[in-house]
């Protein structure tokens, strides 16, 4: 649905987006994620036609973006951190203004806007002022603002960002369903958690470069691969020491109230024979897991090198 | 203009204010008392002499549609140098560009409105300048030139403030140099001729000093066609030749060094119209452009092999 090939954008000397390369496939709820400043809304506002890039390619729908700009705009829904509105609009005139904007007139328009509404849960709503509405209700106006063309793309800027819990619960609801409706969905966000329930896809950019991208389930894997083996040991402590020590996987042990947390480098199957052989051992387990990564912890892992860096470089006298 | 979606809802959103009936009732109540006033003072002195002075309605004439003028070229900056800054504070620009809609449809959908709420303006202003039909002296060919006028510098003027409106981010910067380029209209092209002239006239007077001749007036030689872009020169020739005094036209004319009877003097009003018209799509073309920042393929940077 989207390739984005060796894309660059400097701003004076700054370099904004350094030769980014990511895939979007169709139907798929990508997570675009990446600390302040590593270029996402550079790289969203280059997509939706609002900036011009000093290089690369985009394609959307196989069609290339820069050449067939306005053409590609009718595929994209966009969705922006800040919610803008106009004094004096009703929510059904604001609706259909954006439907005028993509030459959706009459009785058509007032058809996909009551759809819409209805769809995002504002059908009681269509006669208030667009600056009266409540944040989450103005993010959901927005969404249905987005979708007034049927865009085959959506892409959301930070959309939950001064939302409250619940309302960013319903909105992550709305979002689950468009994409099991079919639309691909390009999600920028710092709220890890909920990228880490929604999402089937993810990206991390930073300094411009993506850094890690693939399907949720790979890179989870790889999370979960290199966190600790989490053992709760009821009886036989002194058993099951003496196994883990001579096992070529074990890498680290450390104990806690009984609990062993192990470094362990062996896949599944290494996992299910360690258990046999603690069992086979008399050692009586009470728990045996892999202790689960997060998005989060992941996002931490590879975007803290500044952080190392300056550390570093502390850490050294006369610098 | 009615497909453009930015006029219909400019329009939709205008209905619904309060700022364009306060604009109309304050434009309208400053040409009324300025009517009333006028009237007030020959009907006083009637009283005095028994003599009624019909000159002093074409004067009346003048003063209203001077003021009138004045007022559409000061408020037209102001209905305009906001309209697309204020979009880009509210955040709806991006919206709008974001969508199918060409940044030409937005430039011309805040034009088309401004130009209705001039339109307004003028409409709502025909009863007091229609007194002077009372007493006649003013044919409606006149008052047709007269809104040709309006209606340049009305484009001029709306065109300048959305160009800055598009350009700069605030709208109190783009409102500031919107107002700035007015008075360079008025005052600046007319102050740069001054200027022009009495530099010139030092030069002759070395010369003239040195060979002993007498000397000739000086002129601002191609600065004088600066002058063209000045509405309220044109405005006051229209006028002025509409109730027969051109004294002052003439006189600036002739003191930037220009014979009255010249072909430029002849056809002033629709080369300086025509001249309006271009600078300002000149100034709607630049506004189309601030709002394309991502048209057509990126430019590649070249690379520099020493």
């Amino acid at each position: 649905m989207l390739r984005i090939e060796n894309l660059k954008k400097t701003f004076g000397k700054y370099h904004a987006l350094d030769g980014l390369t990511m895939e979007v496939k169709q139907g798929a709820l990508y997570g675009f994620v990446g600390p302040n400043g590593a270029g996402k809304t550079t790289t969203i506002k280059i997509l939706t036609g609002l900036l011009a890039a000093d290089d690369g390619m985009v394609w959307i729908d196989g069609e290339d973006a820069f050449s067939h700009g306005q053409q590609v705009k009718e595929k994209i829904g966009y969705v922006p951190d800040v919610f803008g509105v106009y004094d004096n609009l009703k929510v059904r005139e604001y609706m259909e203004f954006f439907a005028s904007c993509y030459g959706l007139e009459g009785l058509m328009a007032r058809k996909r806007c009551s759809c819409l509404l209805e769809q995002v849960g504002l059908e009681d709503r269509t006669d208030f002022y667009v600056d009266g509405l409540s944040r989450g209700m103005k993010q959901r106006l927005c969404l249905a603002r987005a979708l007034i063309h049927d865009p085959a793309l959506l892409i959301l800027d930070e959309p939950s960002s001064g939302l409250d819990p619940k309302t960013r619960r319903e909105f992550k609801e709305l979002l689950s369903e468009l994409n099991e409706q079919g639309k691909t969905i390009l999600i920028s966000s710092h709220i890890l958690s909920e990228l880490n329930q929604m999402c089937t896809d993810i990206g991390i950019i930073d300094q411009g470069c993506m850094i890690l991208s693939g399907s949720m389930k790979e890179i989870m894997a790889r999370v979960d691969q290199s966190n600790p083996l989490m053992i709760h040991v009821y009886r036989n402590m002194d058993k099951a020491m003496a196994i883990l020590r001579s096992h070529g996987c074990v890498r680290t042990i450390s104990i806690k109230d009984n609990c062993l947390s192990v470094g362990f480098t062996g896949d599944v199957q290494d996992e299910v024979l360690l258990l046999q052989q603690l069992i086979d051992a008399e050692v009586l387990v009470r728990g045996f897991y892999r202790q689960q990564g997060s998005l989060e912890s992941l996002f931490m892992q590879i975007t803290d090198h500044k952080d190392k860096e300056v550390l570093l470089y502390e850490g050294k006298p006369g610098i | 203009m009615k497909g453009n979606p930015v006029y219909k809802r400019e329009m939709t959103i205008s209905s619904r204010s309060i700022r364009l009936p306060m604009i109309m009732l304050i434009f309208n109540s400053i040409l009324a008392l300025a009517a009333f006033l006028n009237m007030y003072s020959v009907t006083t002195r009637v009283e005095v002499t028994a003599e009624i002075s019909y000159s002093s309605f074409l004067q009346m004439y003048v003063f209203l549609t001077l003021i009138e003028f004045f007022m559409l070229f000061f408020i037209m900056p102001a209905l305009t140098a906001g309209s697309i800054s204020g979009e880009r504070e509210k955040q709806t620009l991006n919206l709008m560009l974001s969508t199918q809609m060409t940044p030409a449809q937005i430039v011309m959908g805040k034009l088309l409105s401004s130009m209705f709420h001039m339109a307004l303006l003028i409409a709502s202003s025909f009863p007091v300048i229609s007194l002077v039909f009372v007493y006649g002296g003013i044919r409606l060919r006149d008052l047709a030139v007269l809104l040709l006028l309006y209606l340049s510098v009305a484009l001029l003027s709306a065109s300048f403030g959305l160009c800055f409106s598009a350009c700069f981010k605030r709208s109190t910067a783009a409102t500031a140099v919107s107002y700035g380029f007015l008075v360079f209209l008025l005052l600046g092209t007319y102050a740069v001729n001054v200027f022009v002239r009495s530099i010139m006239q030092m030069g002759r007077a070395d010369y003239v000093n040195q060979v002993g001749l007498i000397t000739s007036q000086a002129n601002s030689g191609v600065f004088f066609y600066l002058l063209l872009l000045n509405p309220a020169l044109t405005f006051y020739r229209v006028i002025g030749e509409q109730v027969g005094n051109l004294d002052l036209f003439v006189q600036i004319m002739e003191e930037f060094g220009n014979r009255p009877s010249s072909p430029l003097m002849e056809a002033w009003v629709p080369v300086s119209i025509g001249l309006q018209v271009l600078l300002a799509a000149g100034f709607l073309l630049v506004a189309v452009r601030a709002l394309s920042p991502a048209s057509g393929k990126p430019r590649r940077k070249k690379k520099i092999i020493f």
